[in-house]
């Protein structure tokens, strides 16, 4: 029963909601763009008149439905470069991005996984000669005092 | 022991390549010139002009596909923006140069994010009687990429992007720019 709600859940959660309304991909395309005269703002919510222009561009591409969401974001890209993307590209040198976080988790996982293997390779249990020259003469000492005692 | 040998002798070899490394990102950061360049850059150079069809502030029909033939020069321009209002006497003396050249370019003011009667009245007081062509909803400051003005873009008399100045002009700058452009790609 929890097998199938769960997979209830999941499908639930991951069909797609149905078509959209033209405000609505508006909204989305313009949540994924940065204004370019603000600091970390969207153009969806920018104020700038820049902005504004780039709203009433992806307005106007949306209702002419000419191109996709990613075509639209890609003629707005073209003419204000590619820091006008609020997500960085996933292809060309903007995928380092995206990779080198991945790249530097997996080395530091491996790093550690490696430390760690050696630290209990190096500390097996076994008592060294050392250890038990130190540890005999301690009650070698011990005994002394005691039957002296 | 064995381990901390070898930790002996990899934290040197560490060390060194960390070093590098940084002595590498120095090396980069203090070679790195500024483009001297004053021309901005954009995917447009080199490109067709996007189309341009709005209205003049006159209410006559305006589009730029009609222009070949023509250089053409688009300045975006707002009258209550600084840089703008600096860069004016140099288009005015830009225009002026113009008229005693072999085909001399044609000057557009594109009006970014300001009502007429202020252009009007700006054109009125600083002079400057070529066609102050309107954007009232920015298409062509989208289509151009213009986010800040002033910025001052060249169209070549086949109707290609050819140069892009991103802010306030220096003297003689556009003059200059354009002689080059002319010889380069024919008047």
């Amino acid at each position: 029963m929890a097998a199938i709600a769960s997979a209830l859940l999941i499908f639930g959660g991951l069909r797609d909601s149905g078509p959209r309304s033209q405000q609505d991909r508006i909204d989305a395309i313009t949540m994924r763009l940065a204004c370019p005269t603000c600091q970390g703002e969207s153009v969806y919510v920018s104020r700038a008149s820049a902005a504004e222009a780039i709203r009433a561009e992806v307005a106007r591409q949306v209702g002419s439905g000419l191109r996709t969401d990613d075509e639209t974001i890609a003629y707005i890209e073209q003419r204000f470069g590619s820091q006008v993307l609020l997500l960085p590209r996933s292809s060309g040198i903007d995928s380092l991005v995206w990779a080198l976080p991945i790249a530097a988790l997996i080395c530091g996982a491996a790093a550690l996984g490696v430390a760690f293997r050696k630290w209990r390779t190096a500390d097996d249990g076994a008592v060294s000669a050392e250890d038990s020259a130190l540890v005999n003469a301690a009650m070698a000492s011990k005994n002394v005092t005691d039957s002296n005692s | 022991m064995l381990s901390e040998k070898k930790a002996k002798r990899v934290a040197p070899i560490a060390a060194t390549v960390v070093g590098i490394v940084l002595v590498c990102l120095l090396w980069v950061l203090v070679s790195a010139k500024p483009n001297p360049s004053d021309n901005a850059d954009s995917p447009l150079l080199g490109q067709p002009a996007p189309a341009v069809v709005t209205t003049t502030l006159e209410d006559k029909p305006f589009d730029l596909a009609r222009r070949k033939g023509s250089w053409v020069v688009l300045n975006f321009f707002n009258s209550t923006c600084v840089p703008c209002r600096i860069e004016h006497p140099l288009l005015l003396t830009f225009v002026q140069n113009q008229l005693s050249t072999d085909n001399p370019a044609e000057m557009y003011t594109v009006i970014n994010d300001d009502n007429d009667s202020a252009v009007l009245a700006f054109f009125a007081e600083n002079k400057g009687d070529w066609q102050k062509i309107r954007d009232n909803d920015g298409t062509i400051a989208v289509a151009f990429g213009v986010a800040k003005v002033p910025e001052t873009w060249i169209i070549d008399p086949n109707g290609y992007v050819r140069l892009r100045i991103a802010g306030q002009l220096s003297e003689g700058l556009l003059d200059e720019q354009m002689s080059i452009l002319k010889v380069q790609f024919g008047s």
